[in-house]
């Protein structure tokens, strides 16, 4: 296999973030995510794209490299540097992730386990005063789905509760957790606790 | 890392826009809002809660967090809070606008006086008191006029007269509209721009006798067009963003804003025209830094200022904005707080523009139906119907809300303002009435394009 013969394609996201899809695997029926340089060390595709400057997150999983950036370099830029830290990696046969990082992640059972206890004893009797309700949807790998409902559902700052409130209380409780995706949907709420009224 | 301070309105529409922006960034990011999280407790250094009715004391707050923790910049959201982030501003020595500048741009009366004062071509205004009785001002006026309160945005309150029967109907209108404002401001410690934000308008500029609730102006109606700039100040320097043509008439006898669409098809000469009306309009209020955004009619004499806010686009228009490499509005308006010196990046080339859906009847939303159909229009890129269901829905004069927000982008700015439009006709919103003395009342299908 050269380097050449690998195809990559980048599909932008949001202005921060870029799913690569590439047209074998580079982490085999597995996911993992990475917040930082540091959980990066020693995964040898992770590492390599942290080595970027502007990347803020990777998300590895079977064929798929989702990159999260900051600054304001365009996609068209980092994209092509993604893709030989992609091709770089694929050629080295090294492992995607580190057994130290596998290792330090819970199994999807106790990630399901420990974030349903964090959303029972510190988030709901919280988020109740208003009429919300946060609920544990499923857990892909390290990755957590909730679904925000009653007073949460369509209220004006739920990104805010989600970004500020939730996921701190997550990341702080349970290790190795990945993205923790939103995947209410906030236009069918019919009781926003707080809803926009300015233009 | 530098820290940022969002000034975020429990009930702005703006706090995924600004949020998204802030997030991707190399910055800490802490929350000010006026009503606590739920969830405070677990994330203080991110969510504050501030009395933003009141800048002297929320200044004195961010003061003290800013001890612990130090501010690089502080951003305001929407015009809710601007003046509590002038103040905050202020007494953290960060650069920005003056809170007499971002008082004087909230307050359409004293906007009126200093381009007056400045020679800023614009309406010439009359400010009257409500208890002066309808009959008195309605034989004192000039018509074809404009009644329009002095403290309220999104077109509220604001209707056009064409004589003296007409002026006195919108006057008793008026004193609804602003009597109603002035229970919610007492209700509700979420109204920001409320007493006490007119009270430090009222002793900083000396217009102790000018309230916001019982005064209102009434301005000369100028006939044409109307367009919208959107403009970043850097030490006093406008940098135009956007200029948006607003292709829909807007004679009244209400003003609903509908569709935004960008690059402007005006001439070259016209467009500096308005940019030099643009920024004599900020050099008169002494706005010097950070978003602005400017309404114009373009009369038979040239562009004449209708108002210049502190602030960016309201809604969820930013959506169709994107500069240089695809950066947002609001990175870019955070971008400049943290950095004062930052040369914003031209907005891309493609033609964009937004669809405010009017609010076609007042009653309560039951259903909104043809979404998909609107979203598969060519050339549209989102649709957003930001009114839930069960909302209590009140069209202009009364009501400030739209229903959501049509985006395209296309090849030509008519085949945006084509898409917005086809989109916009395949909406229909099913609507029940408001019941009146409990009769049971029918629901009614809308088109989105029915008027009321």
């Amino acid at each position: 296999m050269t380097q050449d013969d690998v195809a990559i394609t980048g599909e932008p996201i949001t202005d921060a973030m870029c799913r690569f899809s590439v047209d074998r695997p580079v982490y085999p029926e597995k996911s993992s995510y990475f917040g930082s340089k540091e959980q990066a060390e020693g995964s040898a595709l992770a590492e390599r794209l942290f080595a970027i400057d502007g990347v803020r997150g990777v998300q590895v999983s079977h064929n798929q490299v989702t990159v999260r950036k900051a600054g304001m370099d365009e996609w068209s830029v980092i994209g092509k540097q993604v893709g030989a830290a992609i091709r770089d990696f694929l050629s080295s046969g090294e492992s995607a992730v580190s057994d130290k990082f596998r290792e330090a992640i819970p199994s999807t059972d106790e990630i399901r386990e420990r974030v349903q206890d964090v959303l029972d004893t510190e988030i709901n009797p919280s988020v109740a005063e208003h009429g919300g309700v946060i609920r544990l949807i499923d857990v892909k790998d390290n990755v957590v789905y909730i679904q925000m409902g009653g007073g949460c559902q369509g209220c004006g700052q739920a990104d805010v509760t989600l970004k500020f409130g939730i996921e701190t209380a997550i990341r702080a409780a349970v290790d190795g957790v990945g993205d923790i995706l939103d995947v209410t949907d906030h236009a069918s709420g019919r009781n926003p606790y707080y809803v926009a009224s300015a233009k | 890392m530098p820290r940022i301070l969002l000034l975020l309105p429990t009930t702005t529409y703006r706090t995924e826009a600004f949020l998204a922006a802030a997030l991707q960034m190399d910055v800490e990011v802490t929350i000010g809002s006026e009503q606590p999280n739920t969830l405070a407790r677990l994330n203080p250094t991110a969510l504050l809660t501030l009395s933003l009715h009141d800048p002297g004391q929320t200044a004195r707050q961010v003061v003290d967090f800013a001890a612990k923790h130090p501010i690089a910049a502080v951003v305001a959201v929407d015009d809710q809070v601007t003046v509590a982030a002038a103040a905050v501003c202020e007494a953290l020595s960060l650069r920005q606008n003056s809170v007499e500048s971002v008082l004087a741009a909230g307050n359409k009366h004293r906007m009126r006086q200093l381009f007056q004062r400045a020679g800023v071509p614009s309406p010439g205004f009359r400010l009257c008191r409500l208890d002066d009785g309808a009959e008195t001002l309605a034989g004192q006026q000039h018509y074809p006029c404009v009644l329009k309160p002095l403290g309220l945005s999104g077109s509220q309150g604001v209707i056009r007269v064409n004589d003296e029967l007409e002026f006195m109907r919108a006057v008793g209108r008026l004193m609804k509209i602003l009597d109603a404002e002035s229970r919610k401001r007492k209700a509700a410690s979420r109204a920001l721009l409320a007493d006490s934000v007119s009270a430090v308008c009222s002793a900083r500029q000396g217009d102790q006798s000018v309230s916001l609730t019982t005064h209102f102006l009434v301005e000369d109606f100028i006939g044409g067009p109307e367009v919208a700039v959107e403009g970043l100040l850097s030490r006093g320097r406008l940098h135009v963003l956007a200029l948006f043509d607003k292709p829909d008439p807007l004679d009244g006898p209400f003003f609903e804003e509908t569709i935004y669409v960008t690059p402007s098809r005006l001439s070259t000469v016209v467009q500096e025209q308005i940019a030099d009306c643009t920024s004599q309009a900020v050099r008169a209020l002494g706005l010097s830094e950070g978003p602005i955004h400017a309404e114009l009619r373009l009369g038979t004499d040239g562009p004449s200022m209708i108002e210049v806010n502190a602030r960016s686009i309201g809604g969820q228009c930013s959506r169709m904005l994107k500069f240089g490499t695809g950066i947002s509005l609001e990175e870019l308006i955070i971008r400049h707080a943290l950095d004062g010196d930052f040369e914003p990046p031209v907005r891309e080339r493609q033609p964009a523009g937004v669809m405010m859906i009017p609010i076609p009847r007042a009653g309560k939303l039951r259903e909104v139906r043809g979404v998909h159909d609107a979203e598969s229009v060519a050339g549209i890129e989102r649709v957003t119907i930001s009114a839930h269901v069960g909302q209590k829905l009140v069209p202009l004069p009364e009501g400030s809300l739209y229903l959501g927000f049509l985006f395209a982008r296309a090849s030509s700015v008519q085949a945006v303002e084509t898409a917005l439009r086809e989109a916009h006709a395949r909406l229909q919103f099913v609507i029940e009435p408001f019941e009146i003395n409990n009769e049971p009342v029918k629901k009614t299908l809308v088109p989105a394009d029915s008027q009321q």
